[in-house]
C-alpha cells in the first residue's frame, strides 16, 4: 500500500512533490476507512473489529458480481458501499447488539464484543478465501479503466483523485453534522455519557445502527477504491488495514473528527517515509509503533478529551 | 494403544503445544488483563528456542529454558511500559506487539531467515519432556485457583480498586501476569519450534491469536480446565471432522461468535453451572452440611 511506488522520473523536487501526493492519497484511503470506525468507537463505544473483513468483503462481492457484467465505476462503487453497510448493520443487530443485551457490565460487554468482532471477521475471510483459493482477486472486468493524468509533470491517477476528494467531503461533512446538528449533538451526548442520554430522549440502538450503517458503508467505499487502485486485494488485506486504522484513531484521540484526519495523515506520510528511506519491509512496522508510542507516552491521542471512557 | 500414539505422535504433541499456549493468553485474562501478548511471546519462544538448537547445539531442555526466558523478560518489559493501559486499549496494544513480532520475523535477516524461516532445528525432544512442562504449568495454575491466591486473583480481576484498598498490589499482580504469560507462551513456542522442526512468519502471525483465543473463549477463560479443554477440542476437531476440511476457519468464526454471545464463560462454565443446577435441584431446600462445603467450590466458577 505504499505511495511512493509510483516513481517520478526528473528532479529531486519532483520526486518528492510525487511522494507528498502519494502520501495524501493513502492518507485519505485511511480517512474514509478510519472516519466511521473513530465515529462509532467515540460514541457507541464500540471498537469493531470485523472492520478490515467488511472492507475486504465489499470490494470481494463486487469482484464476484463484476464476474456477471461488467458495471462503470459508480456502480461498484455504490454497491459496495451498500454491501458494506448491510454488513455492518447485521453484525450490530446480530452480535453487538445481542452481547450488550447479555452483559452485565460494561467493562465485561467491551472484552465479549472485541471477541464477538472477531468471531465476526473470520467467517466473512474465511469464504473469500476459500473462493479465490488464497488469491488476489481485483475488479479488472468493470468498465472503468484507471488512467494517469501528468499535471506539471505530476502523475496522478483518477482514483487516486477521486479517494482525496471523497476523503475530503465525507470527513467535512461528518465533521460538521456532529458540530452542528441534533444528531451529532445526540451522537456526541452517548458518547460522554450513554445513561444520561438516554434519559434525554437519545435512542442509543437507533443511533447504533444509523453510524454502524455509515461506518461499514464507507469501509465498503473504502475498499472498492483501493481495490481499483492497486489492482487486485488479498483476503488478508482487511487485517492490516485494521491495525493501521486503530493507529490513526488513537494518535488523534478516539471520537475527534479531526483528530482521526490528522491520524491518517501522520500515519500515511511517516509511512511513506519510511518506504523511501529505509529498505526491507519495515514499512508495516509503523504503525504498530505508533500504537505502541501514542499509548505510552499520550494514550488519549492528540485531540482526545479525558473524559472519554477508557476502560 | 502404541499403534495409535505412533499414527498420532504429531497430533499429541501438538495438543500440549496448545495447551501451553491458551494458557499463556488466559493467565493475563483471569487477572482481568486483556493481553493478546501470548501469540507474541509464542514467536519469540519458538525463533530463540530455534536459533539456540541450530547455533549453540542445544538440547531440547536448555532451549525450552532459553525460549521461556526470553519472552518472560520481553513479558516483564511489557507488562512494566503497559500498566497504564486497559481493556480495549491494552488489547490493541498488545495485538500491535503480535504483529511487530511478525514484521521482525520477516526483516530478521540469518537469525530469523527471513520470509522462509529456520528448518532443521532437531533436538532430542520426546513427549515426556512436553509432558513434565506443561504439568509444571498446570499445576502452578491449578495452586492459584486454590484458597488465598484464587481470592486475592478474582479480587484483582473483577473489582482491581477493592483489591487495592485491601492491600493487595494489583500493579505487581498484572506484571506478573506478563510474565508467566511470557514463560508459558516462550515454552510453548519452543516446544512447537523443535516438534516441527522448522518455523517461519506465517506461523506467527495473527491467526494464532485467533486459533489461542477461540480455544479459551469456547473452553472457558477462568480456569486451567477450561485451557485444557479448548486446547483438546480445537487441536482434534479438524482430525475428527475431516468433512470440515478447508472450511475450517469459517467453523472456527461460527464457534468464536456463538460462544463470545451465548457462552461468556465457555463450555468450563456451563459444565460447572449445570452441575450447580443439578445439584440445587437434588438437595432439599434445608441446607445439609453437603451444602455448607461445596459453597466455596461453587465461587470458583
Amino acid at each position: 500500500m505504499g505511495g511512493g511506488h509510483a516513481a517520478a522520473h526528473g528532479t529531486t523536487r519532483g520526486h518528492t512533490v510525487q511522494e507528498v501526493f502519494g502520501a495524501v492519497s493513502l492518507g485519505s484511503l485511511y480517512l474514509i476507512f478510519a472516519l466511521g470506525m473513530s465515529v462509532v468507537w467515540g460514541s457507541v463505544g464500540i471498537l469493531n473489529f470485523a472492520h478490515g473483513a467488511i472492507f475486504m468483503f465489499s470490494a470481494f462481492l463486487c469482484s464476484q458480481l463484476l464476474q456477471a457484467f461488467a458495471a462503470p465505476f459508480l456502480l461498484v462503487a455504490l454497491v459496495g458501499i451498500i454491501f458494506g453497510a448491510v454488513m455492518s448493520v447485521l453484525v450490530q443487530v446480530l452480535v453487538f447488539q445481542q452481547i450488550v443485551a447479555r452483559s452485565t457490565s460494561e467493562r465485561s460487554a467491551d472484552i465479549r464484543i472485541l471477541i464477538g468482532g472477531i468471531g465476526a471477521g473470520i467467517i466473512p475471510l474465511a469464504i473469500a478465501q476459500h473462493v479465490t483459493k488464497n488469491q488476489p482477486f481485483g475488479l479488472q472486468e468493470s468498465s472503468f479503466r484507471t488512467t494517469i493524468w501528468e499535471v506539471f509533470g505530476l502523475r496522478m491517477s483518477n482514483v487516486q483523485v477521486a479517494t482525496i476528494v471523497v476523503a475530503v467531503v465525507v470527513a467535512t461533512a461528518s465533521g460538521l453534522w456532529l458540530a452542528r446538528s441534533r444528531g451529532g449533538l445526540a451522537l456526541r451526548a452517548i458518547g460522554v455519557d450513554p445513561e444520561v442520554a438516554s434519559m434525554m430522549g437519545v435512542d442509543r440502538s437507533r443511533l447504533a445502527i444509523g453510524t454502524m450503517a455509515f461506518a461499514g458503508g464507507l469501509a465498503g467505499l473504502a475498499g472498492v477504491l483501493l481495490t481499483f487502485q492497486l489492482g487486485a486485494l488479498t483476503p488478508h488485506s482487511g487485517d492490516a488495514l485494521l491495525v493501521k486504522a486503530f493507529a490513526c484513531v488513537i494518535l488523534g484521540g478516539v471520537g475527534s473528527t479531526l483528530g482521526v484526519v490528522v491520524g491518517c495523515f501522520t500515519l500515511a506520510a511517516a509511512e511513506t517515509v519510511v518506504l523511501t528511506q529505509t529498505s526491507g519491509q519495515w514499512v508495516e512496522a509503523v504503525a504498530f509503533g505508533l500504537i505502541f508510542a501514542i499509548l505510552v507516552i499520550r494514550p488519549v491521542g492528540l485531540f482526545g478529551r479525558q473524559e472519554v471512557r477508557r476502560v | 494403544m502404541n499403534a495409535f500414539y505412533d499414527g498420532h505422535v504429531v497430533i499429541i504433541q501438538a495438543t500440549f503445544v496448545g495447551i501451553l499456549l491458551a494458557l499463556s493468553i488466559q493467565v493475563p485474562l483471569r487477572l482481568g488483563v486483556f493481553s493478546f501478548a501470548g501469540a507474541g511471546f509464542y514467536g519469540i519462544g519458538a525463533y530463540v528456542g530455534g536459533n539456540v538448537v541450530i547455533r549453540a547445539d542445544l538440547q531440547a531442555v536448555p532451549a525450552i529454558a532459553c525460549g521461556a526466558v526470553a519472552a518472560a523478560a520481553v513479558g516483564l518489559v511489557l507488562g512494566l511500559v503497559l500498566q497504564r493501559l486497559n481493556g480495549l486499549y491494552l488489547a490493541m496494544a498488545t495485538v500491535a506487539f503480535d504483529l511487530m513480532i511478525g514484521v521482525v520475523a520477516v526483516n530478521g535477516g540469518e537469525w530469523t531467515g527471513g520470509p522462509t524461516g529456520l528448518y532443521g532445528i532437531l533436538t532430542d525432544l520426546t513427549l515426556p519432556i512436553i509432558l513434565v512442562v506443561v504439568g509444571v504449568f498446570l499445576v502452578a495454575a491449578e495452586l492459584s485457583e486454590r484458597g488465598r491466591a484464587h481470592r486475592r486473583i478474582e479480587a484483582v480481576r473483577e473489582d482491581p480498586e477493592l483489591a487495592a484498598s485491601m492491600g493487595i498490589r494489583v500493579g505487581a499482580y498484572r506484571v506478573v501476569g506478563f510474565v508467566v504469560s511470557g514463560l508459558a507462551g516462550g515454552a510453548a513456542g519452543a516446544m512447537n519450534v523443535m516438534t516441527r522442526t522448522t518455523i517461519g512468519p506465517a506461523d506467527v502471525g495473527f491467526g494464532l491469536v485467533i486459533l489461542a483465543l477461540t480455544m479459551i473463549i469456547v473452553g472457558g477463560a477462568l480456569s486451567w480446565k477450561g485451557a485444557v479443554a479448548g486446547a483438546i477440542l480445537f487441536t482434534w476437531l479438524p482430525q475428527v471432522l475431516t468433512f470440515v476440511g478447508e472450511w475450517q476457519e469459517l467453523v472456527y468464526g461460527c464457534v468464536v461468535l456463538l460462544a463470545g454471545i451465548f457462552l461468556p464463560r465457555g463450555l468450563y462454565g456451563l459444565w460447572v453451572d449445570t452441575r450447580r443446577r443439578l445439584a440445587a435441584r437434588r438437595r432439599p431446600p434445608a441446607l445439609s452440611e453437603q451444602a455448607h462445603q461445596d459453597v466455596p467450590q461453587e465461587m470458583t466458577s
